[in-house]
């Protein structure tokens, strides 16, 4: 950072740092505050200021709150751990060599993006148990893992390591060649030139990614919700929903749990900043070079099956066991074929439009929140990376604070925020508070994303459209966007997949009457429909993996380069 | 400029979501669709419902306290209405249609809608013997094969071990604690495992839920325990704070008609009026276990945890 102060910024970016401002203020800092204000005073709710600090300093105390932050901080860092184990070593190979069928790993790797976590913790325990799908075909049954603690970190990582795969694959692909070249032309061996010179410069891309899932997996509720209550190891998501969802509700005790958790959040994201920060990791600067990928020769067969391994763990046994309790009459019935039939998908399609209704609304609002967060994500990221001033890092951890308030909490701040009786206009039971509610739950992704590029953009590019007369808006829109763009669009895709099936918040500030899918499918599942719910669930996994693939296909057709890819 | 334009949608896009009625249930949400259309057909009033869980709508409530929305409330534990009866929340309003309710199933303020039982939800297909009462799911037979829904969780559960703990009864759930009984979240959580096999039998799963998932064609079967079960009265009220007092009072009325109680009848939960018919046990069939003498719900909780953990 301090190499960068002399250099950095343009007077574009005093305008960018109030848009976002303003942005962050209105969709993340007033619920929010209002979260504060609900956890020291009691009763703002019903807009009493009486009893301050006395409930917060109860919850504060509870000696469950050491177990619970401790679970949460014991279920991250395995979490990370485990996503590391899968994505690192896959993105690597990915990005450095000609995998065979590449596209098709990408694909796959991309639709647990798509899989709702509640759904494929749902599809792993109708997998897994005694007389699960797997009993019914080959005769075992893994339910002592599945109801464990490493169980849920499995897959917890299962659910979140396509994050750190694509940003690294595409961190090493930028890195990789290029750099380590010039290392190999200086004498280095393959091994040494990537542990000394591809790895190293992929920092941002590994703390940035890795941060990432630690705050998905801290914030993640559908998991530990459906494996983790079995077995007694409850987290601090849970505890937060339990106070919200559990009658008598407790309002203030959820949102001084939810603070301890934007804390651990905000530690995390400081130990992410010091990271950077020691080093500069600026590596696209002057002509872009094409990136030349070597092959892998005999590895082929044994890097395929890698793929291939992981690939069905992530997505086909998932999808599978969904698509199967979908095509079953009966949940008692099992796989036999006498149980199998087309009812579910017809109930869903005929059931008086409500199923296609829901999934028309999810889609509208994925496609909003996607326009909205990504572009005021990615001036956040310009007005905090080439800004200036302290108080960009305000804005900075402000943009990362939703990536530690469990959904329930956004929601019940956004409410106190947007239903107080002396607005004159509200967006409150209307669908715009869902897509304030989603912009702020996701807004972090394109942040990341985009930071993560912005970091690797050296100042010189666009201090050359200066001298050579470019206005400081004219060489954001021509250089800095067009270089941001394929991580831009990635995030927006990735914002597009999380808000068109986001739970959690959305059941409690949805407009009345006002279906989203997920929302159907907890109905279906809630009435026992469990089959219904999933014939859902397959058709929502379907519609959000194909709509970002033909955007991409149309970007690339447009802009007659590959730079626009899934990762 | 943006924003005058912006705050006049928004007035628009308000002023279009203004229901007639606003009712906030909890589930079954085929229930409360179905008596929200009969309404509407029957009166011409539009009705907007929102529909999840008891404590869900209970929290969305208490977000909405400064501005509530909702004009009638239906949730599945009466404990919710005795405390906003407390809180000075209800309208009090004795319909015409409550005379056949019996006096056990309302209060000043509320009414009960229908009434869900608890029950052993057996799998048959599970390779265990029928059980007959709470107390056989402790037998070697069932270990680790039952599931019970988490009291903090379920009310209905917490009713449940309530009356067991004011009935002396507690050795029941320690045997089942002792035979390796799961504890699994929420009625749904519960109810899953044993469908698929993975477990044999709820113990104080719903009946209704369970009866349904029956005729569904789902291998489950609802046994009334013969040493006694508790009920669940859904308490339907009228918030004080409702701008539409008419029209919420015409659907009060219209769920406690004969229509709207046969409808309660159709999702196999018991009627509240105690002359409309059942093709089910009725509260008159069952023996139930009192909860007096039952200490508190945090006392109840720690007690249950105690057994459990």
């Amino acid at each position: 950072m301090s190499g960068r102060a002399g250099t950095s910024g343009t007077d574009g970016s005093r305008s960018f740092l109030w848009i976002s401002a303003a942005g962050l203020g209105l969709i993340v800092a007033l619920p929010a505050l209002f979260v504060v204000l609900v956890a020291i005073f009691p009763g703002v709710g019903s807009g009493s200021l009486a009893a301050p600090f006395a409930h917060l300093i109860a919850t504060l105390g509870d000696p469950e709150l050491l177990l619970l932050g401790r679970n949460t901080l014991v279920l991250g860092l395995g979490t990370v751990g485990f996503a590391a184990l899968l994505a690192v070593p896959l993105a690597a190979l990915r990005a450095l060599f000609r995998v065979p069928g590449a596209l098709i790993w990408d694909l796959l790797i991309l639709v647990p993006f798509m899989i709702p976590p509640y759904i494929a913790a749902l599809s792993w325990i109708m997998t897994l148990q005694p007389r699960g799908y797997l009993q019914q075909l080959t005769g075992l049954h893994l339910g002592p893992f599945l109801f464990s603690v490493p169980g849920i970190m499995f897959l917890m990582a299962l659910n979140t390591f396509p994050v750190v795969y694509f940003i690294l694959s595409r961190t090493f692909e930028t890195v990789g060649a290029r750099f380590s070249d010039v290392g190999r032309v200086f004498g280095a061996g393959p091994w040494r030139a990537f542990w000394r010179i591809t790895f190293p410069l992929a920092t941002p891309g590994i703390a940035a990614s890795l941060l990432l899932v630690f705050a998905m997996t801290i914030e993640e509720y559908g998991t530990p919700a459906a494996l983790g209550r079995r077995i007694g190891f409850e987290v601090l998501v849970t505890g937060i929903e339990n106070r919200v969802s559990e009658w008598p509700i407790d309002l203030p005790g959820a949102a001084g749990l939810s603070l301890v958790l934007v804390t651990m959040a905000l530690a995390a994201f400081l130990v992410q900043r010091w990271l950077l920060n020691r080093r500069d990791f600026r590596i696209l600067s002057g002509k872009p070079q094409a990136i030349e990928k070597r092959p892998l020769g005999i590895w082929a067969v044994p890097v395929v099956a890698l793929f291939a391994f992981v690939a069905a763990l992530a997505t086909v046994i998932p999808v599978l066991a969904i698509l199967g309790s979908a095509l079953s009459r009966t949940i008692s019935g099992g796989l036999r074929p006498a149980n199998m039939g087309l009812q579910n998908f017809a109930a869903l399609l005929d059931s008086g439009s409500e199923g296609l209704t829901a999934l028309g609304n999810s889609l509208g609002l994925g496609i909003s929140t996607a326009l909205l967060a990504g572009l005021l994500g990615a001036i956040t990221a310009y007005a905090v990376v080439k800004g200036r001033g302290r108080f960009r890092v305000v804005l900075d951890a402000l943009s990362l604070t939703p990536n530690a308030m469990p959904g329930v909490v956004v929601a019940v701040g956004i409410i106190l925020v947007w239903n107080q009786p002396w607005l004159p206009a509200t967006p409150y039971n209307t669908p715009l508070i869902l897509l304030l509610a989603y912009c702020c739950i996701l807004l972090p992704q394109p942040v990341r994303y985009a930071n993560a590029a912005l970091q690797q953009i050296g100042d010189n590019l666009e201090a050359a459209a200066r001298v050579s007369g470019a206005s400081a808006n004219r060489a954001f829109a021509r250089i800095v966007l067009p270089l941001m763009a394929p991580s831009i669009v990635t995030s927006m895709i990735l914002v597009f997949a999380v808000a068109s099936r986001e739970l959690v918040a959305s059941l409690l500030v949805a407009p009345i009457g006002f279906e989203t899918i997920a929302v159907y499918i907890w109905r279906q599942f809630d009435q026992g429909s469990v089959g219904l719910g999933m014939a859902m669930a397959f058709c929502a996994i379907l519609i959000t993996t194909l709509i970002p693939l033909l955007l991409i296909a149309v970007l690339r057709r447009i802009s007659k380069n590959a730079s626009f890819s899934l990762s | 400029m943006k924003t005058r334009i912006l705050a006049a949608l928004l007035a628009v896009a308000a002023g279009t979501a203004q229901a007639d009625v606003t009712v906030y249930s909890a589930g079954p949400g085929g229930l409360i669709n179905a008596l929200a259309a009969g309404f509407t057909e029957a009166t011409g009033t539009k009705v907007e419902v929102f529909q999840a869980t008891t404590g869900k709508v209970m929290a969305r409530l208490e977000a909405e306290a400064a501005n509530p929305v909702a004009d009638v409330v239906i949730s599945a534990s009466w404990g919710t209405a005795t405390q906003f009866a407390d809180e000075g929340l209800l309208l009090d309003y004795d319909s015409p249609n409550a005379a056949m309710v019996p006096d056990f199933l309302k209060m000043p303020g509320a009414v009960a809608q229908g009434v869900s039982g608890l029950v052993i939800a057996w799998n048959p297909t599970s390779g265990t013997p029928k059980p007959s009462d709470w107390a056989d799911l402790a037998k070697p037979e069932y270990k680790d094969l039952v599931t019970l829904p988490d009291p903090a969780a379920s009310g209905g559960t917490y009713t449940m071990v309530e009356a067991m703990i004011a009935n002396d009864m507690t050795d029941v759930l320690q045997g089942l604690a002792d035979n390796g009984a799961v504890v699994a979240g929420a009625n749904a959580a519960a109810l899953n495992p044993v469908l698929q096999g993975a477990k044999a039998a709820v113990f104080a799963g719903v009946d209704y839920i369970t009866m349904g998932n029956a005729a569904k064609g789902e291998s489950i079967e609802a046994i009334f325990p013969p040493s006694g079960t508790v009920i669940a009265p859904r308490p339907m009220m009228i918030l004080k704070s409702t701008r539409n007092e008419a029209d919420a009072k015409a659907f009060y009325d219209y769920v406690l008609s004969d229509e709207g109680q046969a409808m309660v009848a159709s999702v196999y939960l018991m009627p509240a009026r105690s002359d409309v018919p059942a093709d089910r046990p009725l509260i008159g069939d069952l023996k139930l276990l009192s909860a007096e003498g039952a200490p508190s719900r945090d006392e109840v909780l720690a007690a249950f945890a105690g057994i459990f953990n």
